[in-house]
């Protein structure tokens, strides 16, 4: 009562990601929405590094296997209860300064039904205690929203 | 606790030990520790000359108490959509961040909140629109079905008396707001139906401009010049309705469009003083005294870098940047050497932490409001689940500490009252007498 917390303040600690179902198509697509600062610390230990220079001229060479190294760590989809191989398809920069954002674009084909999706998604919650994850799924007619976090970092929604 | 206490009274000490050495007129010197003690103790001198610190405290808990304390911005409802997690159980804030659930609101004496319905702006075209207006409607519902499924401890308001009528009832009460305009899509007709939802205030636009207005940190800038022609019509509308119109996020002609449009009084549901700590998300004095002119509220938020510039960490970044020197090239590191370098970045975090966001800077802001737009147009909101939360105001059970800082500042229960809730009730009354005199102007 009145007293003091020991903690230090945190700022917003956010990622999205939009996973969709495209059942016409046959495809299975995901967006990351990431924070650059979180992607630089998460891989080489530092906010600001040039050193991937993601979607940059120079783009490090090692910058996709590094991403996707560490993404696989933390980040998975389940289709029908089988985990989908991430290949990044594109990627692009968003925002600008501290509020810079890497998009990571996924996409798998995948014939109907479309029965379950399971996810985990504990990105940079190795990083700050306080990581949060929206996902958003839009599949089957229907959108759905959920948080995902390191106390709750997988699940599973059914069709 | 108030750090600026300390100071002056170390400053005290320091003076006062220099002129034992430099002065040996006792007169002069004691006089001249009067006059220093007098300054120290003058914003806090209110009710009694004598009050002790702990008697100070305890007068300010008896205000908290009794008043009506609202917050109007709470992004909790993106913690409902955590599979497992119940309002109903109290969290550990240091888990996972939360800030917010009803035994922490009751443990905080925190008696009425907004929670915010937010939906993170995507592709503006019919489809993205129909998936928002999806999205924000099951935010919705998950505030609704928590508040009835915890009746006995919280009801859902509605109306300004609600938030009073629960506080009697010992419940906490519960108002609901929408977080970016972007789930009304381009079709007007949704702006009621967010009404009939329970819907009270819309916050026009979040961090990316919308088909309704500009942002304040939108990427390629202002698009509409403040508001749309669309988002004419919606401020038209929420007015017809009843719904508070929220200007934060808004870039700066926003503020001024929808100050000029809203035939009611607006809100800046989360924004500080721009004039105290610059960012764009703050007000500017000219918007604080065109906003007390307009009759609205400045609803003061707990965002660490609104609050203050936040300060070089030297020491830290040296020791950062020497440790990075001397790791191995990241793709020859195995799983434990990655764990084991994560490991000593966060301890020089916990060696060096960055000087926090605390009370005195909230009451900063505070000062600043009141001297420039007047007692009547401050309130809080306080953005938890939402990036807010400073030392002393980390959760809920903590917002206590915001009218210790009030009471030591000097601020009386009459005005502390209106800080905490008041101004805000007061515009909620008049939103809705505006709505009732446009729908009577319909009818006749």
């Amino acid at each position: 009562m009145g007293v003091s917390h020991q903690s230090v303040a945190h700022p917003l600690r956010l990622s999205l990601c939009e996973i969709e179902y495209l059942s016409k198509k046959q495809v299975l697509t995901i967006h990351l929405k990431l924070f650059l600062t979180d992607v630089n610390e998460a891989i080489v230990f530092d906010p600001y590094s040039k050193e991937l220079a993601f979607c940059q001229p120079n783009e490090s060479s090692k910058a996709n296997e590094l991403l996707l190294d560490y993404l696989n760590r933390f980040f998975y989809v389940k289709v029908n209860g089988k985990k989908v191989d991430l290949k990044i398809k594109s990627k692009k920069l968003g925002g600008d300064g501290e509020n810079t954002a890497l998009w990571v674009y996924f996409e798998f084909g995948h014939a109907p039904p479309l029965k379950s999706v399971e996810i985990k998604n504990a990105v940079f919650t190795d990083l700050f205690f306080d990581q949060n994850n929206i996902v958003y799924i839009h599949a089957n007619g229907t959108s759905k929203s959920l948080m995902l976090n390191k106390k709750t970092a997988v699940h599973e929604l059914r069709f | 606790m108030d750090s600026s206490n300390v100071v002056s009274l170390n400053q005290l000490n320091f003076q006062t030990k220099i002129m034992l050495k430099s002065n040996s007129n006792y007169l002069i010197l004691l006089s001249m520790i009067l006059l220093l003690i007098g300054c120290k103790d003058k914003p806090a001198a209110t009710d009694s000359e004598s009050e002790t610190e702990e008697e100070l405290v305890q007068r300010a808990l008896e205000i908290h108490k009794r008043i009506l304390t609202l917050d109007t911005h709470a992004d909790t409802p993106l913690r409902m959509i955590e599979p497992g997690f119940d309002m109903a159980e109290r969290h550990d804030p240091n888990e996972t961040g939360s800030k917010v659930d009803y035994p922490r609101m009751k443990e905080g004496d925190l008696d009425a909140i907004f929670f915010a319905a937010f939906v993170a702006q995507d592709i503006r075209d019919d489809e993205g629109n129909t998936r928002a207006k999806a999205l924000c409607l099951q935010m919705i519902d998950s505030i609704i079905s928590s508040a009835e499924k915890n009746s006995d401890i919280v009801g859902l308001a509605l109306n300004p008396d609600d938030a009073y009528a629960l506080e009697k009832e010992g419940k906490r009460a519960i108002y609901i707001g929408i977080e970016n305009g972007y789930p009304i899509g381009n079709d007007l007709s949704n702006v009621k139906a967010y009404f009939d939802k329970g819907v009270r205030y819309i916050t026009l636009v979040h961090s990316s401009n919308n088909d309704l207005a500009d942002s304040a940190t939108d990427e390629n800038g202002a698009e509409h010049g403040g508001i749309s022609e669309f988002g004419s019509q919606v401020v038209s509308e929420m007015n017809r309705l009843g719904i508070m119109v929220d200007v934060s996020h808004g870039n700066d002609s926003v503020f001024y469009d929808a100050i000029a449009l809203s035939k009611a009084p607006i809100i800046a549901s989360h924004s500080n003083a721009r004039a105290v700590t610059d960012h764009r998300r703050n007000m500017t004095d000219d918007m604080l005294q065109l906003m007390a002119e307009n009759g609205g509220v400045v609803q003061l938020t707990m965002l660490a870098d609104y609050l203050r510039e936040a300060p070089p960490n030297a020491a830290r970044d040296s020791a950062m940047a020497a440790l990075r020197a001397n790791m191995k090239p990241i793709s020859e590191m195995t799983d434990e050497e990655r764990a084991t370098i994560r490991k000593s970045f966060q301890e020089l975090n916990t060696k060096f932490p960055n000087p926090p966001a605390t009370v005195a800077h909230v009451a900063d802001h505070i000062d600043h409001i009141v001297k420039v737009a007047g007692i009547d147009h401050v309130g809080i909101g306080c953005d938890f689940d939402g990036g807010g939360g400073i030392e002393g105001v980390f959760d809920a059970t903590e917002v206590m500490n915001i009218t210790i800082a009030l009471v030591k500042r000097g601020y009386t229960e009459a005005e502390i009252e209106k800080i905490w809730g008041g101004n805000l009730i007061r515009v909620f009354k008049e939103v809705q007498a505006v709505a009732e005199q446009l729908q009577a102007g319909e009818s006749s």
